[in-house]
């Protein structure tokens, strides 16, 4: 963890809404797959707070993210050209684990979970992973940005591109019970919770990507907790997570 | 130029301080900037046992503000001498314990056990918590009740020799009230203010954001009203006044000190970049430096 004076490399549109920033980025803070940044969108007081960002890539000095522009900071940020300066903390958080075993490893990505599902597929691309990566609709689809020569399912709710489904679907139909695998999942909150459930009634182990609001990002004020079944019955998502075994996790 | 500020038997080597419950217990920021800079780390609360918070989500950004419900979410007073007090004990920083509980035997209980705990006299003193808005007993009941104010002070002043300073609540139509009742009480310093009690509808689910209902505003958006309070109750009452609330430059750290306030705290706005406390105390100094103020009792010789 770092405080970074990053500079605008390129800021593209990738799809709808979507965006993908590169930055510069010093090579002795490698960030892993999993984990995130928090940025300064600007030096005004609205937004205030540093928004958190997973990384999407990291090769040699440039670091990427995939955004969705929503409110105030990221329409900020989807303004930003290059050279322009970034305020930058990171990286913060834990890592998706690598597989150990032989097992089939299935990552599954959805809305703004793309970014780190992606730098995670390139991460373990030995390991033979099966991509996931569902939408509403075609146009919120980056497939531009999908890592390429990986076997990729695609998925969305409208069956204008790919599968007729959620992703979930996808696994549904996908699994058969001699399959060894082990999910990883990045998404809005409905689709990690269905694939918890995925998970756990056909006994794979399965790791979720969460998001929350964030006030310091690096563990001090107990603000991004979520549910948990263990300890005081909190995690906080910037420290002990963001990633987390979904069997850890109070579904709600 | 001395900027440093006494309070009660303890020399503070200067005037910026970090709040509490927006730092952790030093560690978390370690990597970020350099703690001997900062002149005190007010750790965040510590209760007698340890407390889940409140439920989720406990954070919502605001008009250049931050409304949080937190509820006191902390690793209660053994948790916090195993895991936290080593660390800041390593730091060359002042640290003050930020003490809450839900009546005033339990404030006596986590402060008699910190003094016993502290054998490297770590402590340079204690902020009593009498004004969180995120609980349902102690805290705000405690703090708005002048009576109470001064009966927990001066059990506190009983219990240990380290500085007290009560920290008020702004959610008062008055706060010389329990400012003065502090000072009765024998508080070495008063620090103002906590949080101001807020709410955010979601106007599309027809429901509060959080769900305790209400939170504690805090960031840019009160400095105002901060301001005034510090300015009303350095006038109020003889001890030194610890201002806060909305800090975002050394700019608004100086308007603290011009209205009375001997040492000033950044809250919110280590959230929004870590750098700024450092860059305040800058600040402060080279204000002091350019206007030709060589002490903090200097700061206070210009606004009635
Ligand atoms: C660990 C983590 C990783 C993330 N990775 C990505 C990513 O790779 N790509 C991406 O597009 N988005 C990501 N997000 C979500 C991103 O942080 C929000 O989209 C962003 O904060 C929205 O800010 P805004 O001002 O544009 O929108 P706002 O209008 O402020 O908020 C829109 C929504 O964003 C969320 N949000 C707002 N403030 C914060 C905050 N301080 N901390 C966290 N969430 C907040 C809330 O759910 C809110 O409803 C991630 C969030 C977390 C916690
Ligand atoms: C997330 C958060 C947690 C806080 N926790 C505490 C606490 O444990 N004890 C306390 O006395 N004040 C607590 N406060 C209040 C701050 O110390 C400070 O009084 C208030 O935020 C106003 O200052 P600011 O605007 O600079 O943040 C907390 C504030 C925030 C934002
Ligand atoms: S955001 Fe402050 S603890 Fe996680």
């Amino acid at each position: 963890m770092k405080f970074i004076d990053a500079r605008v490399i390129d800021n593209v549109s990738v799809a709808e809404e979507y965006y993908e920033m590169s930055f510069s980025w010093p090579s002795e803070e490698t960030p892993l797959p999993g984990q995130f940044l928090t940025i300064r969108a600007s030096d005004r007081t609205t937004p205030l707070l540093r928004r958190p960002f997973a990384f999407s890539r990291f090769d040699d000095g440039v670091a990427r993210i995939i955004y969705q522009k929503r409110g105030d900071a990221t329409a900020i940020l989807a303004a930003k050209t290059r050279d322009e300066p970034l305020n930058v903390v990171g990286p913060l958080g834990n890592i998706f684990p690598v597989p150990r075993d032989s097992g089939r490893p299935v990552l599954v990505a959805g809305g703004v979970g793309i970014g780190p599902i992606f730098f995670f597929a390139e991460h373990i691309r030995a390991h033979n992973p099966l991509l996931v990566v569902g939408a509403r609709t075609r146009g919120l689809l980056p497939a531009e940005s999908c890592p390429h020569g990986i076997e990729t399912v695609y998925a969305t709710d409208d069956g204008s591109f790919g599968f007729h489904g959620t992703v979930v679907d996808v696994l549904k139909t996908t699994y058969s019970t001699d399959d060894n695998w082990i999910l990883y999942l990045c998404g809005p909150e409905p689709m990690l919770k269905a694939g918890h459930e995925f998970a756990t009634e056909r006994r794979v182990p399965a790791w979720v990507s969460l998001e929350q609001t964030m006030g310091c990002a690096v563990g001090a004020c107990m603000g991004c907790a979520v549910r948990v079944t263990g300890g005081l019955g909190y995690a906080r998502v910037c420290t002990e997570g963001p990633v987390f075994d979904s069997r850890e996790i109070v579904w709600t | 130029m001395d900027l440093s500020v006494k309070i009660g038997s303890t020399t503070f080597t200067n005037p910026l301080g970090v709040a509490s419950g927006t730092f952790g217990y030093g560690s978390e920021y370690e990597k970020l900037i350099d703690l001997a800079e900062i002149g005190t780390l007010y750790t965040k609360a510590v209760t007698p046992r340890p407390r889940p918070g409140n439920s989720i989500p406990r954070i919502i950004e605001t008009a250049s503000g931050l409304l949080n419900s937190i509820g006191l979410a902390n690793v209660g007073m053994v948790g916090f001498v195993e895991q936290k007090l080593p660390f800041l004990a390593t730091l060359s920083c002042s640290v003050v314990v930020n003490v809450a509980g839900d009546d005033p035997d339990e404030y006596r209980e986590v402060v008699e056990y910190l003094d016993r705990h502290d054998t490297v006299n770590t402590i340079k003193g204690y902020e009593v918590n009498i004004s969180c808005p995120n609980v349902k007993c102690g805290g705000l009941a405690l703090g708005t009740d002048p009576r109470q104010v001064e009966q927990l002070t001066r059990l506190l002043k009983k219990t240990t020799d380290k500085p007290i300073i009560m920290k008020l609540t702004p959610n008062v139509t008055d706060i010389t009230v329990p400012a003065r009742a502090a000072e009765a009480g024998g508080a070495d310093a008063v620090s103002c203010i906590n949080t101001l009690v807020g709410m955010v509808i979601d106007t599309s689910l027809k429901k509060t954001v959080l769900p305790a209902g209400t939170g504690g505003l805090s960031g840019p958006a009160v400095f105002p009203v901060a301001l005034a309070m510090v300015y009303r109750t350095a006038r109020a009452v003889t001890i030194p006044v610890i201002g806060l609330g909305g800090i975002m430059t050394a700019d608004h750290a100086v308007q603290f000190l011009l209205a009375g306030a001997s040492a000033v705290q950044v809250g919110t706005a280590n959230f929004v970049d870590p750098n700024i406390a450092v860059d305040v105390l800058r600040g402060i100094e080279k204000y002091a430096e350019t206007e030709r103020l060589t002490t903090i009792q200097d700061f206070h010789t210009f606004i009635e």
